[in-house]
């Protein structure tokens, strides 16, 4: 049994991670890993100033009002990173059932307390000037959750359709909730599609994904075909119409569509080296371009170059993440990880797909570029986790490669 | 080891896992391989936004780009200027910019409040909005600012809105006011007083935009010469055209930028207004002309064909010694407040492929059937000025110059004389007189008293080509006069050159054929045969004002040359008073009651010979002994079977002389006989009870 699992572990070393071991002597922490983050966050900042300093000036008196606020979730949020990710991640699984009622209560509690933004409640006041969004909280809990379940629940058992669906259990709860009292469809679906993720990654077949994907295609092209054809009788919802805009956003350019639109603009006018820095025009007309919209004034100032330097930093962030969740020493943490991973790459491809108007319009933010302090919050947490599952796996080889030594 | 450890040892104990493990459970091989499919995806699709960027780039690039770019300019808002005044020579107002409003719906703001929709639909309907289209489209954009919801709101209207809001918002207040002193009063809260409703208050999202629109208060006056704008600030035709630049001004501009410390700086620039023209012409001159050539159209509409009184009629009058034109008339015309009324077009004659006029005329359900690009050509041919647009062969009229040209280089003398016997034999070919049985002996001034051809001619080759040409030249033939209007005729091609003019050329050009000429050349030409020979440069703007007021530029009357002397242009006058009142003059009939004047008559053949079409005219200056009016009134083929009739010309150019010598406060220096004096007092130009002082003189003489 030894043999085997040194073995697992030699080819494990010499085909997919050598980069960990070469790392073995600097010290405990993913230093890749921690490196991409930083430069994706001074990125944001840089690129999240020009953004936002037009609207600062006109609605707070302060071009700087955006970027000091994250700049202070930018510090307490890399705090709570290097404080996360020196605590045992294993400990995470006695705070998951806790975790996850939290972020249930803290949805609740926005029926009565919840402060309106731009038509939807979604934030809970802490203090004057803090607030959080549950729903980023929610996406925590659920990763930690849905991992210790699975991990329960074992590989074998997760063939069968109860221990297929009680993983994704808790998210089902988590996302009805968002979309029922938060109208958050997109968080709500995030969350559902980290804890499928999660348990695609664990499950042991194939077919029924396919079949899943299959059918959730068919059915997406149902919808919007059934949007259309009814598109005349004017009774559906905006996420109905949101679908009308995203077939043909000129139809809508003064009302529904603009955002789209402008976006579109911001994209096109960019060229391929962009406007440079601060250059942009359309960050006065785009509405949210320090938010949701902020990779289509990335794609006018820095232009194509710019918006896929962006896209390459986040596949090495995700690649990076691939390494640490194969290194890592148990199911559970490599489970987070790959909620981590599903997690961002799920939010950042969903955001600029509805930049580029790929799919219809939906409010998703950039991860750690888009303007948000609780997203920024909680992302970093992940990021924390991560690095505490890759710190154990780095402990690991080292304490094998002293006993190989001694033995 | 912890409890959940012990728990799933036990049950993977439990399930015949025989597998105790030690330690958490690993992740096996195939749950990496999974975890690379999710990063094959993720890259996918990341590769399929890439591509999609750069499709957005490639097939949108320039349009999105020149859509952000013209978004800029519709963030910095242009302010309209005011484009400049005419007025006449007496200050009448010919053509001004009228300031109106266009109302903006500014939707986000109304959908606010719900208590704010009905008010301000019933506002906006007061303003002449349909409340429901306009409810349609505030439910269907609700975010929508800036809506145009009606164009050129008239001041009146807009101040009467404006006043009748802010008199209700103080009522509203007031009662508001009231309602909390009586709870007051009462003892009670100021928050449970009764709630005033609301009404104006609640208006909100209606604001007005300037605009001016430009307006013609004289609409049909002149509208030849004023032209019209396009668009309301192009200019087209007239002095609209020509004096485009001056009548505009300079928009204004509002922006907003960012200073340094990025603060929004809303700056604006003042439009400035365009000037404006003050005229020469009179519109009291201009509307006795105009009434008059609408007179003789109505009295020969329809008279041999279905058609106008003639293709063209026409009338100027100038100031003999300063070259401003007092009256610019032309028939038909047009409404300048509706220039594209194609009902106008009706009545003139159709036009060939060369847009030069045929012997088949339009009837109103032709206008209406053309086709956009005939529309076009039609309109054209009736906004074109025929004074200076037009050229033809000018006829007798011609007659004076060439005699004047005789004198003054000394191959005529005034003792001369010709012998005519009707016609005159030309390079083997006869040419007539309009007298077939000949005039006999004439001298100059009897040649053009009985405006005799075959004297004219024999006149000519005495002159002799090489003079004759140089003399059409001084007397600006074929050059362009640069009156200020648009659109003057090019005429050189219609000229002899010396080196290629025949005798028959030589000889049919002295009496005014084969050559062509405009009007606005014949009466300049005309003004300095009688004035001593000075050739006044024609114009029509006397001068320019600032929007204050203050000139900014005068006209002042610009002597261009010198064309005969002194000496021969008091033959010249001398010769067209006796072709007015001699005893077989031919302008017997243009001579008004109770003056003198001087002038000749034409009748010009057209194009082809023979086809019994004429352009009739008459060319003269009033009073005889101090000239100080030129008028011209050329009928273009007159709607009648015998064309050739210039006393119908004499008779118009009477009629007006008639109305605007006592306007121009000319005296009568002649006696009127009783028939005279019925026709004035008819005009109510003639006072039985108040006779002037000269009127008096003249009936003691009786």
């Amino acid at each position: 049994m030894f043999g085997k699992k040194s073995n697992t572990t030699k080819n494990r070393k010499s085909k997919k991670a050598p980069s960990a071991l070469a790392r073995k002597k600097s010290g405990l922490n993913d230093y890749s890993l921690l490196f991409i983050v930083l430069v994706l966050l001074a990125f944001g900042l840089v690129l999240l100033y020009s953004t936002s300093s037009y609207i600062g000036a006109v609605e707070q008196n302060d071009s700087a009002y955006y970027l000091k606020r994250q700049l202070v979730f930018t510090v307490l949020g890399l705090g709570l990173m290097a404080l996360i990710s020196i605590i045992p991640y294993r400990w995470w699984r006695y705070l998951s059932i806790p975790g996850f009622l939290g972020a249930v209560g803290l949805i609740i509690l926005v029926i009565p307390y919840g402060r309106e933004v731009n038509g939807a409640k979604r934030w809970l006041d802490l203090a004057p000037g803090v607030s959080i969004q549950p729903s980023e909280m929610a996406k925590v809990a659920i990763i930690v959750l849905t991992a210790f379940i699975i991990e329960l629940i074992g590989r074998r058992r997760l063939q069968t359709v109860w221990g297929f669906l009680l993983p994704m259990v808790p998210s089902g709860i988590i996302a009805v909730m968002l979309w029922k009292i938060t109208n958050n469809m997109s968080s709500a679906l995030i969350i559902l599609a980290i804890s499928f993720g999660m348990l695609f990654v664990a499950c042991p077949d194939y077919k029924r994904f396919i079949a899943l994907a299959a059918m959730g295609v068919a059915g997406c092209i149902g919808l919007v075909t059934y949007i259309v054809r009814t598109a005349d009788q004017n009774n559906m919802g905006f996420r109905g119409g949101r679908v009308l805009v995203w077939l043909d956003p000129q139809a809508y350019a003064d009302d529904t569509g603009y955002q789209t639109l402008q976006a579109l603009y911001a994209i096109g006018s960019g060229g391929i080296f962009g406007k440079g820095l601060g250059q942009s025009m359309q960050k006065i007309v785009v509405p949210e371009a320090q938010n949701d919209m902020i990779f289509s004034i990335i794609c006018e100032e820095l232009g194509l170059f710019g918006a896929i330097s962006i896209m390459v930093l986040f596949v090495l962030l995700i690649w990076r993440f691939i390494l640490v969740a194969g290194n890592a020493v148990d199911l559970y943490g490599a489970l987070i990880v790959t909620g981590v991973i599903t997690h961002i790459s799920v939010q950042s491809v969903l955001n600029i797909a509805v930049v580029t108007n790929t799919i219809p319009n939906t409010g998703v933010t950039l991860p750690f570029i888009s303007y948000g302090g609780s997203s920024l919050f909680f992302l970093l947490a992940e990021i924390g986790m991560v690095m505490g599952v890759s710190r154990k796996s780095i402990k690991a080889e080292e304490e094998y490669a002293q006993q190989m030594k001694g033995s | 080891m912890s409890r959940e450890d012990r728990e799933r040892m036990g049950r993977a104990g439990g399930s015949g896992n025989r597998k105790v493990r030690r330690g958490p459970r690993r992740f096996t091989i195939s749950m990496q391989k999974r975890l690379v499919v999710v990063f094959l995806m993720v890259l996918t699709a990341f590769i399929l936004l890439a591509f999609r960027l750069i499709l957005i780039q490639r097939d949108n690039g320039r349009t999105y780009t020149m859509q952000v770019l013209s978004q800029q300019e519709y963030n910095n808002k242009s302010l309209p200027y005011k484009r400049g005044r005419i007025t006449d020579a007496k200050g009448t107002v010919l053509a001004d910019s009228q300031l109106v409003y266009n109302v903006i719906i500014d939707a986000s703001q109304i959908m606010e409040k719900d208590e704010y929709l009905e008010p301000s639909l019933n506002a906006a309907e007061r303003l002449g909005i349909n409340k429901e289209e306009l409810r349609a489209y505030i439910t269907k954009h609700p975010g929508s600012q800036y809506y145009i919801a009606f164009k050129n709101l008239p001041y009146q209207d807009k101040r009467a809105f404006d006043k009748e809001v802010e008199e209700g918002i103080e009522a509203e207040q007031e009662a508001q006011r009231k309602a909390v002193e009586e709870a007051e009063k009462a003892g009670k809260e100021a928050s449970e007083a009764e709630k005033v409703e609301l009404v104006y208050s609640n208006i909100k999202g209606i604001w007005f935009e300037d605009n001016y629109i430009r307006n013609y208060p004289c609409s049909t006056l002149a509208a030849d010469v004023i032209g019209f704008t396009v668009g309301n600030n192009i200019g087209s035709f007239g002095l609209e055209e020509y004096y485009d630049d001056t009548l505009n001004g300079v928009p204004g501009r509002t922006y907003g930028y960012l200073d340094e410390s990025l603060n929004i700086e809303q700056t604006t620039i003042q439009p400035t207004d365009g000037n404006n023209l003050v005229l020469t012409l009179d519109a009291n001159i201009q509307s006795i002309c105009e009434k008059y050539l609408k007179e003789f159209n109505e009295e020969l509409k329809d008279h041999k064909h279905k058609g106008n009184g003639s293709n063209n009629a026409a009338c100027i009058i100038m100031d003999i010694d300063t070259g401003g034109i007092l009256a610019m008339a032309s028939e038909p015309g047009f409404d300048l407040n509706n220039p594209y009324d194609i009902a106008a077009v009706a009545g003139m004659p159709k036009l060939n492929e060369k847009d030069a006029p045929t012997t088949s005329y339009m009837t109103e359900g032709d206008a209406q059937a053309l086709s956009d690009a005939d529309r076009s050509r039609y309109l054209n041919a009736l906004w074109s000025n025929y004074c200076v647009s037009a050229h033809y062969e000018p006829g007798s009229t011609a007659k004076p110059f060439t005699t004047a040209m005789g004198l003054e280089t000394g191959t005529l003398k005034k003792s001369d004389k010709f012998q005519c016997n009707g016609t005159l034999l030309v390079d083997g070919t006869y040419i007539n007189c309009a007298h077939l049985e000949g005039d006999g002996l004439l001298d100059i001034s009897g040649a053009i008293e009985r405006s005799c051809n075959v004297a004219l001619m024999q006149e000519a080759m005495k002159i002799g080509p090489e003079t004759f040409c140089k003399y059409q030249n001084v007397f600006n033939f074929g050059l362009k006069t640069n009156i200020d209007l648009a659109g003057e005729a090019r005429t050189d091609d219609y000229l002899y050159q010396a080196e290629d003019m025949a005798d028959i050329d030589l000889a049919s050009n002295s009496f005014g054929q084969n050559f062509e000429a405009t009007m606005i050349q014949m009466a300049s030409g005309y003004c300095s045969l009688i004035n001593g020979g000075y050739y006044y440069q024609p114009h029509i703007v006397d001068r320019i004002t600032s929007p204050g007021g203050s000139t900014v530029q005068i006209n002042s009357p610009r002597i261009l040359k010198k064309t005969i002397s002194e000496e021969t242009s008091d033959l010249i006058r001398e010769y067209c008073i006796q072709a007015v009142e001699g005893e077989h003059a031919t302008g017997k009939l243009a001579r008004p009651a109770g003056y003198r004047i001087g002038g000749k008559t034409g009748t010009a053949e057209t194009l082809p010979r023979g086809n019994g079409q004429y352009v009739v005219s008459f060319l003269g200056f009033a009073p005889a002994d101090d000239p100080q009016i030129c008028i011209y009134v050329v009928l273009d083929r007159i709607n009648n079977k015998k064309q050739d009739e210039a006393g119908r010309a004499c008779i118009l150019a009477r009629k007006i002389l008639t109305e605007v010598l006592p306007y121009m406060n000319i005296y009568m220096t002649e006696p009127l006989t009783d028939e005279e004096r019925l026709e004035l007092e008819e005009l109510g130009l003639y006072d039985t009870n108040k006779p002037s002082s000269e009127e008096e003189e003249t009936g003691d003489a009786q």
